[in-house]
């Protein structure tokens, strides 16, 4: 399977305590273990199982994923920020990998 | 009067689709009840509070749109009713983020999605919405 490819939608620049949206998703097939594939093999379980969000180390959001999400998760949500700072964005694979992404903000 | 075989067909088919599919099947059989009961701790949960947003008719079951808004909740998780099995994802809020988000998912078939919100005083509350599904995702 192609490696799974992170992205993320977010204002460079926001005004504080000024809610806006973050967007994001990952490439990834979100195998729930009850597909076969076509020589009707049972396709092992692989999800991508946590998704986190922290601004400047505290943790914003986190969100707890079973086979049941759509392939290529995508999870949509607003935040407000008080200050400039670093958004940093994980998903947490079945197979222990780690992907990451990271945004710095700037409230102006 | 002697039954035809057309009745006895009728009949044994019927008492087939009853074998198969018993009264009230659709619900709690993939253990949904039981999973809110773990989320919630069995704490009783109030009908109110909580807005859900899903197409009444999905014709991908492979990628349905939800949105989830619960003012006040700490944590709010996605039940179904229909699919192999009845979690879906469970949202935990910090305080930059409102309760509130959007994810996509899967239905294998016709059935209720399920949105239980833990509020921050610790009550729970809850809202369901049928969702019609033309094209079952492998969920």
């Amino acid at each position: 399977m192609a490696k799974p490819k992170p992205r993320i939608r977010v204002p460079k620049s926001v005004e504080a305590g000024v809610p806006f949206t973050v967007r994001t998703r990952i490439t990834h097939p979100m195998h729930t273990g009850l597909q076969r594939d076509r020589d009707g093999n049972p396709v092992a379980r692989r999800i991508v199982n946590r998704f986190r969000v922290r601004y400047n180390g505290a943790e914003a959001l986190s969100v707890d994923l079973e086979p049941a999400v759509s392939a290529d998760p995508y999870i949509e949500f607003e935040m407000a920020v008080p200050e400039s700072g670093l958004l940093e964005f994980e998903w947490v694979d079945d197979d222990g990998s780690v992907y990451s992404l990271r945004r710095e903000i700037a409230v102006g | 009067m002697a039954p035809t075989r057309r009745d006895i067909l009728r009949i044994g088919g019927a008492a087939a689709a009853a074998a198969l599919f018993p009264a009230g099947a659709a619900r709690a059989s993939n253990g949904v009840s039981q999973a809110v009961a773990a989320f919630t701790g069995g704490a009783p949960v109030l009908e109110a509070g909580v807005r859900l947003e899903v197409p009444e008719i999905a014709d991908n079951g492979g990628a349905v749109p939800v949105r989830v808004v619960a003012e006040g909740a700490r944590r709010i998780a996605l039940f179904t009713d229909g699919n192999p099995y009845p979690r879906v994802a469970t949202f935990s809020f910090g305080p930059l983020v409102p309760p509130a988000a959007k994810i996509r998912i899967r239905l294998a078939k016709s059935q209720n999605v399920i949105a239980v919100a833990e509020m921050a005083d610790g009550t729970f509350r809850k809202t369901s919405r049928a969702v019609a599904v033309t094209v079952g995702g492998c969920a």
